[in-house]
């Protein structure tokens, strides 16, 4: 059990670690660019396809807009990542467990009213 | 200059949101409104993103030293989300002037039952979800889980009632998972930081895709938080328990006080 919970911390550590980096290396970038440019910070993110197609040419919009799209979609890697280890461990009654809970986050996404 | 004063305050809501377990929303959607003359639904977008950052920085800290009980937020996760759905039956069995009454009268309930205990909720295996953690000073503390069938009844009632007065979770799930279940306060507040991530995420996500958050406002308060909520799981290492617990309690006043002031002029 000891060791079991060891993985599990690694890995979430490891999830949510590259999650938040990536996230902030991105929206430094898009802050610089927006300085660079002399640009104010723009009022409303682009839609998820938008962000990615501008960040790819490092436009700063692009890059902020999916710096936080990133963060956004962080905790739903840590879940994931979670269900995955406890698949692993033949941890059946949580696989199921944070399996519900995924999908619940997954449903909301969809029918959820802001 | 509006970017660097959001920063700054996101630095501090950070610090003091992953000390307690808490999103912070409470103090940063009044901040930005108030005084920085942000829109209330940005400020609520953005408030989202900010219990996600709180979260996830102070998750790395809090996972690493096995303090987050992964699979007692899970469960207490399925509760929470399903007292969120039935939220709408409570909202037309009772009024929400009643409801923030009661509510509040269950806050300082908490507050009080928090200050009756000399000492940190005793830790003791009882075969319910064995777990063990390692304090600031190097110690392991191994614990169980009581009244499992008791909490997951309040985390119902929890989630329920906060979605819809308001209210972040974490307020709530601290004292459940510590007056209710018993465990280790220490623990319960690494727990509930783990879980308000996951609730906002689903809210965040929905947000996002509605274009309702604004990078003006977001990004510096992301960032700030970042930063705070790497520092504050550290401060709240070195602070003993019973301060802890003293800052718990006053915010669970400031909110029951808040909760009658709705109700009355609501």
């Amino acid at each position: 059990m000891e060791g079991d919970e060891r993985r599990v911390s690694k890995a979430v550590q490891w999830t949510l670690g590259v999650g938040l980096s990536v996230s902030a290396l991105l929206m430094l970038a898009g802050l610089a660019g927006s300085l660079a440019a002399g640009r104010r910070l723009p009022k409303a993110v682009l839609e998820p396809g938008a962000a990615f197609g501008q960040a790819v040419h490092l436009h700063a919009a692009g890059l902020l807009s999916l710096g936080l799209l990133v963060l956004v979609l962080t905790p739903f890697l840590r879940v994931a990542g979670t269900l995955v280890v406890f698949l692993r461990q033949h941890d059946w009654r949580y696989t199921a467990v944070t399996a519900v809970v995924l999908t619940v986050m997954i449903v909301s996404l969809f029918v959820g009213q802001a | 200059m509006t970017f660097v004063a959001i920063l700054l305050v996101a630095v501090a809501v950070g610090v003091v949101g992953s000390m307690l377990g808490i999103g912070g929303g409470l103090m940063l959607v009044p901040i930005l409104t108030l005084f920085l003359g942000v829109p209330m639904k940005t400020a609520i977008g953005c408030s989202l993103v900010s219990v996600i950052a709180t979260s996830s920085a102070a998750q790395i800290v809090y996972v690493g030293r096995g303090t987050t009980h992964t699979r007692l937020g899970m469960t207490l996760e399925v509760t929470t989300t399903l007292g969120a759905l039935a939220g709408g039956v409570t909202a037309v069995l009772i009024s929400g002037r009643v409801l923030q009454g009661l509510f509040a009268a269950i806050l300082v309930w908490a507050a009080y039952s928090m200050m009756g205990r000399g000492r940190d909720a005793e830790a003791a295996l009882t075969g319910r979800l064995d777990t063990s953690f390692v304090t600031p000073d190097g110690a392991e503390v191994a614990y169980g889980v009581r009244h499992f069938p008791l909490g997951m009844a309040a985390s119902f009632v929890a989630g329920n009632v906060s979605g819809l007065l308001g209210v972040g979770g974490g307020v709530v799930k601290v004292p459940v998972m510590n007056l209710v279940m018993r465990v280790p306060l220490r623990a319960a507040i690494a727990t509930s930081n783990f879980m308000i991530g996951v609730t906002a995420a689903t809210s965040a996500a929905v947000y996002f895709g509605r274009g309702l958050i604004e990078p003006r406002v977001a990004v510096p308060t992301a960032l700030g938080i970042l930063v705070g909520a790497q520092v504050g799981p550290r401060v709240a290492a070195r602070t003993p328990v019973a301060r802890l617990r003293l800052i718990f309690q006053v915010v669970l006043v400031v909110l029951a006080v808040q909760m009658v002031w709705k109700a009355v002029s609501g």
